[in-house]
């Protein structure tokens, strides 16, 4: 692959990779500005800026997205939360039983969603939960859970523990220790895994499905659904701006981690 | 590391306690749930209590009715794995070694289509893949088209609503989770060995044959696995860009279980699905260890 | 079984305590779309079935002006099976649904009233029910007229679009076997809808045919579909496929192409020559509406035959009102011109070719269910 041939081959295919991982969000972009002929915005009329101008003009999409926002702001912060003691626990402590949650929380993630889905529906049906916002969060944060679990165990392995040891052996307090040494040390990997987890949410389909009631959809379900009838460009829009807003959120939280990095003590 | 023991020997077990009960009540539990689901019958289509009895004969039913969906799947859901490697491997490759300090940035871009809605971006397809489009287009003036016909792979002269567009759609839509693995196995390898190799052997192909192929094998199959799972079950990309006989059994589970509401059915075609997939991840891990499926 | 179910009741009601204890309060008030105080009507039906222009004087607009009561219309219902799974864990625990009337197909109507899902009509409340035509008066799914008034009715017949179909014009749903049209068809979904065109087409008549004529029809399905003669299957989205010229000919219902040829001149909709399907959408209340009254001015409501013109010029199908004719002639316009319609009001030969789907058995209707949906579904 050295060879300057080889070299070329693999650039032009790694090129044709990222054309191809662009290429739908490039239509999603554009047809923001589409002034759709009939019902479906899928075929190129002629620009316009009219969709942007009334973003939130379908009433039922702007409620979808913003149940959709709730839904994953809530899922990722339960599995957040419960994914990073999850991590801690296996990455600071030697306890039996560890390997099985390690498997535990690997099965989610080789199970294929139609299952889980189907079997959550099924849960609650037998439990007479009413599915709803409620159902949707609990099986939301349920497979959040592992990745938020397995993204932080996997970042917590790179940190520097003595720190925590000196901490103690100085004589701090646990929970001191904790505050000032422990959870800054573990939050830029917590919030990356939690970033993960909220577009997970925002985006699942599948599950979301099977676990919720009639009348309430998320973006995913609502766009779905509403495709029996419309493919309304405001799609396109809201997509876009929250395609932008992640880009922006992303960026920060890079420089922020970045700086934190340069003050961090762990990073002398 | 250093692991405290003495008066904390709870500890661990209170920190990984709320976590594990969580995914206990609404994974595991559901799971047995939709075991017990699928050993039972319902008296007729308007009875919504399916009563558990043992029975066994659903599986035999649903294979029997679906098999050629779920052969599909596992076939369709195969080849996209084939080509997210082939298309996701250089793009790994490319950004490891030329990447430079863009490299972060670079798999950030991988990323990027997480954040548009995977059913906009699969509805995307049905404009690119549209049968007067501009790649059809192209690929009807250069023969490609014809070529696929010749092959079998689809019937008409268009390729929406064939099984090449559910695959192709399948491709596309995992190929960050084999690109990610991949390069997390290819950037831990020492680049500096391909200058050792490059010194020793005439050919660029044999030094990547004989020394990064191998390293980079985790990769190859974490995100194999990865792909290849969340590809069997989809019914996302079947219903979009998948005709009258492209359906996978996902769309199958969807169709049983919330139109049919026959929920023995699903169950059984589900934990069929899941059966097969466990075998195989079971085996896979046995080779790699649960670490490298998700590292 | 009763171990199970015990076990998984204390697990899951736990958890569920749980998480609802800490996010349900402000998640659930902060979604749920039930209103916060005052009346409110629900309607859970199709999409795009009624007027929504102009702003502040549509049906709804002029009905919450006459009433006081506003309308939530959601557009819930996109294919009848679907729509009866979703509400049946609810109906089946007792619970009431989102919804104090809803529009399910008319065969579906005695399941629902069978399975003690409906509540009857406060017809005393609605003095306009005189209105509805005497052809749909105890109609055979509703023999009493006690669960329902027609929303809507239709046919269903085939569309085609000129362009994809190089200019040929459509009779007859042989000629959707043609090969000409190879991997160009559309076929729908809804059972009663396809299979009724197909028994026609072999000479059957939909309201006597035995299962093994419907099974006849499947079987056809089921070469053209392993053919490639059939593109796709498909509920209300076939409007798309259409107009986009993916399909050139597809199982379509009258009022879709009426409202979608304004636009587009080279879809056409056409009964075939050996018969074409009619069908209604029925309002019905499902059990546990509280407000009875509210739902008894809305159906009295539009059911008088000015507000039930106004409807009928936005979704183009036929209504089930008497006097919808005189009200669009009065009204001039547009809809004057509407009033000479033969696809709004068929003429009595083209009423002659049209047929109602029987009523199955819950056997017939398992059997044919199963063997139609494994061809569409899967």
């Amino acid at each position: 692959m050295t060879g300057s041939w080889g070299r070329r081959i693999v650039g032009l295919a790694a090129l044709g990779g990222f054309v191809l991982l662009f290429a739908p969000i490039v239509v999603i972009v554009a047809f923001s500005f589409n002034e759709p002929a009939g019902r479906y915005n899928l075929v190129w009329q002629r620009f316009t800026m009219e969709n942007w101008l009334h973003p939130f003009e379908r009433e039922e999409l702007t409620a979808a997205v913003l149940f959709s926002l709730r839904i994953a702001g809530a899922a990722s912060l339960v599995a957040g939360v419960l994914g990073t003691l999850v991590a801690l626990a296996l990455v600071r402590h030697r306890f039996r039983g560890g390997a099985l949650v390690d498997l535990l929380l690997v099965l989610p993630l080789t199970t294929p969603e139609i299952v889980m889905g189907s079997s959550l529906a099924l849960l609650f049906l037998d439990l007479g939960v009413d599915r709803g916002p409620l159902t949707i969060l609990l099986a939301h944060s349920m497979f959040c859970l592992s990745f938020v679990a397995l993204t932080v165990k996997a970042r917590l392995r790179g940190i520097d523990w003595t720190l925590e040891d000196a901490a103690m052996d100085l004589g701090a307090p646990p929970w001191r220790t904790f505050r000032t040494v422990t959870f800054p040390m573990v939050v830029p990997g917590v919030v990356a895994a939690m970033l993960l987890s909220f577009s997970l949410s925002m985006d699942d389909v599948i599950i979301t499905f099977f676990v919720s009631g009639d009348g309430d959809a998320n973006f995913p379900k609502y766009v779905y659904g509403s495709f029996q009838r419309e493919l309304a460009p405001q799609v396109h829009v809201l997509s876009t701006a929250l395609l932008v807003l992640s880009l922006g959120l992303l960026a920060l939280s890079v420089v922020w981690q970045r700086r934190r990095a340069t003050l961090s003590p762990g990073r002398v | 590391m250093s692991t405290r023991v003495g008066g904390r020997r709870l500890t661990p077990y209170l920190l990984v306690g709320p976590g594990v009960a969580w995914l206990g009540v609404f994974f595991l539990v559901p799971l047995w749930n939709l075991f017990v689901m699928s050993l039972s019958t319902k008296r007729s289509r308007y009875d919504f209590d399916p009563a558990f009895r043992w029975d066994w004969s659903n599986y035999g039913d649903v294979f029997g009715a679906y098999g050629t969906q779920l052969g599909r799947s596992f076939l369709f859901a195969g080849v996209a794995t084939l080509a997210c490697l082939v298309i996701g491997y250089p793009m790994a490759y490319w950004v490891v070694v030329h990447g430079g300090r863009f490299r972060a940035a670079l798999v950030g871009l991988v990323i990027v289509p997480f954040f548009t809605s995977f059913l906009l971006r699969t509805i995307s397809w049905t404009v690119l893949l549209a049968d007067e489009s501009v790649i059809v287009r192209a690929l009807r003036a250069t023969g490609v088209l014809a070529v696929l016909r010749t092959v079998g792979w689809i019937d008409g002269d268009r390729l929406l609503d064939t099984p090449v567009a559910v695959v192709g759609g399948l491709t596309y839509n995992f190929l960050p989770f084999m690109v990610l693995p991949l390069y997390v196995s290819l950037e831990r390898i020492d680049l500096r060995l391909l200058d050792a190799c490059g010194d020793l052997y005439a050919s660029g192909w044999s030094a990547f044959r004989r020394v990064v192929l191998p390293l980079s094998l985790p990769g190859v199959f974490a995100g194999s696995l990865l792909t290849f799972i969340p590809a069997t079950g989809d019914f996302v990309n079947a219903y979009f860009l998948g005709g009258t006989s492209s359906r996978m059994i996902g769309n199958v589970v969807q169709d049983r279980f919330l139109v049919q509401l026959d929920q023995p059915g699903a169950a059984a075609i589900s934990f069929l699905l899941m059966a097969v997939i466990t075998v195989a991840v079971l085996v896979y891990a046995r080779v790699l260890g649960t670490e490298e499926l998700t590292s | 079984m009763t171990l199970h179910t015990s076990r998984r009741r204390f697990l899951g009601g736990l958890a569920a305590v749980a998480a609802g204890g800490v996010f349900a309060p402000s998640l659930l008030t902060a979604c749920g779309n039930d209103a916060v105080g005052g009346r409110r009507l629900r309607v859970a039906t199709w999409p795009i079935y009624i007027d929504v222009e102009p702003e502040g004087e549509a049906t709804l607009d002029l009905f919450e002006k006459a009433t006081g009561i506003p309308v939530d219309w959601n557009e819930d219902i996109n294919d009848n099976l679907e729509y009866f799974a979703k509400i049946q864990p609810t109906l089946s625990a007792g619970k009431t649904i989102r919804a104090d009337i809803i529009t399910p197909t008319y065969w579906l109507v005695p399941r629902l009233a069978d399975l003690g899902w409906l509540e009857p009509l406060p017809i005393d409340a609605i003095p306009n029910a005189k209105n509805l035509l005497p052809g749909l008066q105890r109609p055979t799914w509703d023999p009493e007229g006690r669960w329902s008034l027609p929303w809507q009715t239709g046919t269903t017949g085939i569309a085609y679009n000129r362009k994809a179909t190089g200019g040929k014009e459509i009779r007859s749903m042989d000629d959707l076997f043609h090969p000409d049209l190879a991997g160009k068809v559309g076929f729908l979904t809804e059972m009663r809808d396809t299979l009724g065109l197909l028994m026609l087409a072999d000479g059957k008549n939909p309201e006597t045919a035995s299962v093994a004529d419907a099974e006849r029809a499947i079987e056809r399905l089921r070469k053209a579909k392993s053919d490639g003669q059939i593109r796709k299957f498909t509920g209300n989205d076939y409007q798309d496929e259409l107009t986009k010229g993916s399909f050139a000919a597809c199982v379509a219902w009258s009022g879709d192409i009426a409202q979608l040829a304004l636009e587009n001149p080279d879809l056409a909709y056409v009964v075939p020559d050996e018969g074409g399907m009619k069908w209604a959408d029925a309002m019905v209340i499902p059990k546990g509406t509280t407000d009875l009254d509210a739902v008894a001015k809305f159906m009295d409501f539009v059911y008088d035959p000015t507000n039930a013109a106004r409807i009928t010029a936005s979704v183009q199908y036929i209504s089930p009102v008497q006097g919808v004719r005189e009200a669009l002639r009065a009204a001039g316009g547009d809809g004057a011109a509407l009033a000479d319609s033969t696809a709004l009001f068929p003429d009595a030969a083209t009423e002659k070719r049209l047929y109602t789907f029987r009523s199955l058995s819950e056997d017939e209707e398992s059997r044919l269910s199963e063997a139609f949906s494994k061809l569409t579904g899967s």
